[in-house]
């Protein structure tokens, strides 16, 4: 048995078989819940080419699976990555039972999900620009669901991804010829330019963000936050990727200054808007954006501290928007709008969701005690060191941020508390959280992790062994 | 490939895209993306065997018969809410300039990478350049999906004289295929009974 049938084909065929499940039930969440959290657990506790003897049944996992003459590669290096992935995903879809993001969901979030784990195996890894690109457009039916009509900002996003693959490929290909003569200054600035337009295109950057916000305004808050998430972070370790393939791109500290640059302005710009939104999906969508930008600064401060602090991010960032995305798709379910005028009522019902998804917010800016703080002050600290032009801009972006949080914090204390039915009338699921055991245990598990991670970040200390997926830029 | 037949074919795409490009008439836009396909696998046949360049001209008719049986199958208010009416003057003009650039463009291509023949060079920029004015031109679900899938055409014509891979022709291939269906999917999803 090979990794890339365990976590790529088998997903991807359950998640199809699941999609054939016609009732209305919970039967496919249940499933896909079951096998994520086996995908987890074996990711976690069986080491990859290794023969395992279970009584008298030899196992192995063997690292590589050829496919039409070409690898698809899980070796043990990155089994903690897969660890991880498996793990977010199973997060998302036990969130999906306060959500409902549709019939579709767990179906498909598993074949994206075994998309993107394709996209992390295939090798030559250039590859996984086309895997990306069908991930995202698996994902369309959930982000338009049936009988509603799709907006501008769907057409964006999907004109958007698919540019990034013909840029990605052909960065593929001059990075070939770079690196015979890599003192072609021509050919260096031609395959970079194509390499920022690929990745800006698929991770959303300045100045080709604007489709996010605007899908944010037209879907489920929760079905665009897992794009967004497994998108971003599978394309942010394909860079990486990149970077630790080229010596020249390695070598170079231009390379690093760009990623600073781009990682800062993501940061202030998306924290400045953010302060603006009186529209929640919008504000997820620029706190999404502030977030990116901290993950590139990471990478873009480079070495060895650079890739730790990348990791110590991305992992509580993961924790963090997995229940920003789940609070607003629960208000979402309640609410016409969720424009800030129109949700006090709703925020005044769901006190938890909406002190969770405050605390979201603020955790996001880098606000001191809570779990991503030491890792925004490890970019700060890197930033001033190299640039204090760019520390202000993230720290402005920050602020920024800060205030779309407060924002929120103020609608919910403002609203005026509205007449409540009988709560005995009502499904659990529509129950104020306080009558909601369900949420009680979602938003004190979140808070309590996320203020222990804060207090004692050295709780994240084995995950750094996600670094040594990439040795070349550990050094 | 001879120079007659090399500049007919690259004229016969020019033909196309323009059509493409400035027609209202869907059924029309279908047959002429088709007969696009034709031309671009006589180009893709410059760089790969007919039974790999082959496969791209059968992917090429699935998604255009997909997006028209679709379009067939709409309610007219719906088919015509896509069809926001510019100036075909104007589109022709931009198209013009795109041509300009493009006949600039793309003998400096083939004499910088021998990869590329100067044909392929031609066809595979000039779709680029089609379907990025299609794109920036032309709104709704159906347009985009013309412009990506001539967009794509164009892309594949050049990476196929520098890759020959079968994964990559067969992932290219699903993609083209998902945009068909995913546009086939938005055209038709108001239309399709809610989920409770």
């Amino acid at each position: 048995m090979s990794s890339a049938f365990l976590w790529i084909l088998l997903p991807i065929a359950v998640g199809a078989a699941l999609l054939l499940y016609r009732r209305k039930d919970d039967t496919p969440l249940y499933l896909a819940l079951g096998l994520s959290f086996i995908l987890t657990w074996i990711a976690w506790q069986f080491p990859i080419d290794v023969v395992l003897q279970l009584g008298s049944i030899s196992v192995e996992i063997a690292p590589t699976f050829t496919f039409l003459g070409r690898n698809f590669t899980l070796a043990e290096g990155q089994r903690m990555l897969l660890t991880f992935i498996y793990f977010a995903q199973t997060l998302w879809l036990l969130g999906a039972f306060l959500t409902r993001p549709g019939q579709l969901f767990p179906g498909l979030s598993l074949i994206a999900v075994g998309l993107f784990m394709a996209a992390l195996a295939v090798q030559p890894f250039l590859y996984a620009a086309l895997f990306l690109a069908a991930a995202f457009l698996v994902w369309v039916p959930l982000l338009v669901p049936p009988g509603t009509q799709p907006g501008r900002g769907m057409q964006r996003g999907l004109i958007f991804i698919l540019f990034s693959v013909p840029c990605i490929l052909f960065t593929g290909w001059l990075l070939t010829g770079v690196e015979g003569s890599p003192g072609n200054v021509t050919l260096v600035l031609r395959a970079g330019l194509l390499m920022a337009l690929g990745f800006g295109f698929v991770l959303a950057l300045f100045p080709f963000h604007s489709w996010v916000p605007m899908l944010a305004q037209e879907t489920q808050p929760y079905v665009l936050g897992f794009l967004t998430f497994f998108l971003h972070s599978v394309s942010l370790i394909f860079l990486l990727s990149f970077v630790e393939r080229y010596v020249w791109l390695r070598d170079n500290p231009a390379v690093f200054q760009l990623l600073l640059a781009m990682g800062s302005l993501g940061v202030f710009l998306g924290g400045v808007w953010a302060s603006q939104q009186r529209h929640l999906g919008r504000l997820m969508a620029f706190a999404g954006m502030v977030a990116t930008g901290g993950l590139l600064q990471a990478i873009g401060l480079g070495g060895a501290a650079g890739l730790q602090t990348f990791f110590a991010l991305w992992l509580l960032q993961a924790w963090v928007l997995w229940a920003l995305a789940a609070c607003l798709a629960v208000l979402y379910r309640r609410v016409p709008s969720l424009q800030l005028e129109q949700l006090g009522p709703a925020l005044q019902r769901h006190p938890l969701l909406a002190a969770t998804a405050v605390a979201a917010l603020l955790a996001l800016a880098g606000l001191p005690l809570l779990g991503p703080f030491a890792a925004h002050l490890a970019i700060w600290h890197g930033l001033g060191q190299q640039s204090v032009g760019l520390l202000m801009l993230s720290l402005l972006g920050s602020l920024g941020l800060l205030t779309g949080g407060l924002r929120l914090l103020h609608a919910w204390l403002s609203a005026t508390p509205t007449p409540e039915p009988p709560e005995e009338r009502l499904p659990a699921s529509q129950r104020p959280d306080m009558a909601n055991p369900y949420v009680w245990v979602f938003s004190l598990l979140w808070m309590v992790a996320l203020l222990g991670y804060g207090l004692l970040p050295s709780f994240l200390a084995p995950v750094q062994r996600l670094v040594l997926m990439f040795p070349q830029l550990f050094q | 490939m001879s120079d007659f037949l090399g500049t007919l074919v690259v004229l016969l795409l020019l033909i196309t895209a323009l059509y493409i490009l400035v027609n209202q008439d869907w059924r029309w836009a279908i047959a002429a993306l088709g007969l696009q396909y034709v031309w671009a696998f006589l180009l893709l046949l410059m760089a790969w065997p007919a039974e790999l360049a082959v496969v791209k001209l059968v992917t090429g008719w699935i998604a255009a018969s997909v997006l028209g049986l679709t379009r067939l199958n709409l309610p007219q208010q719906a088919a015509a809410s896509g069809n926001v009416p510019s100036g075909r003057v104007f589109r022709l003009l931009a198209a013009g300039l795109v041509i300009l650039m493009v006949l600039g463009a793309a003998p400096r291509l083939a004499d910088w990478s021998r990869a590329f023949g100067i044909y392929q060079a031609w066809g595979g920029l000039l779709l680029l350049g089609m379907g990025l004015l299609q794109l920036a031109l032309r709104s709704g679900f159906f347009r985009t999906a013309l412009g990506l899938l001539t967009l794509f055409s164009g892309f594949e014509i050049l990476y196929a004289a520098v890759e020959g891979s079968t994964l990559v022709i067969g992932l290219l291939t699903a993609v083209n295929l998902g945009i068909a269906l995913v546009s086939a999917y938005l055209l038709t999803a108001p239309t399709l009974e809610a989920e409770e």
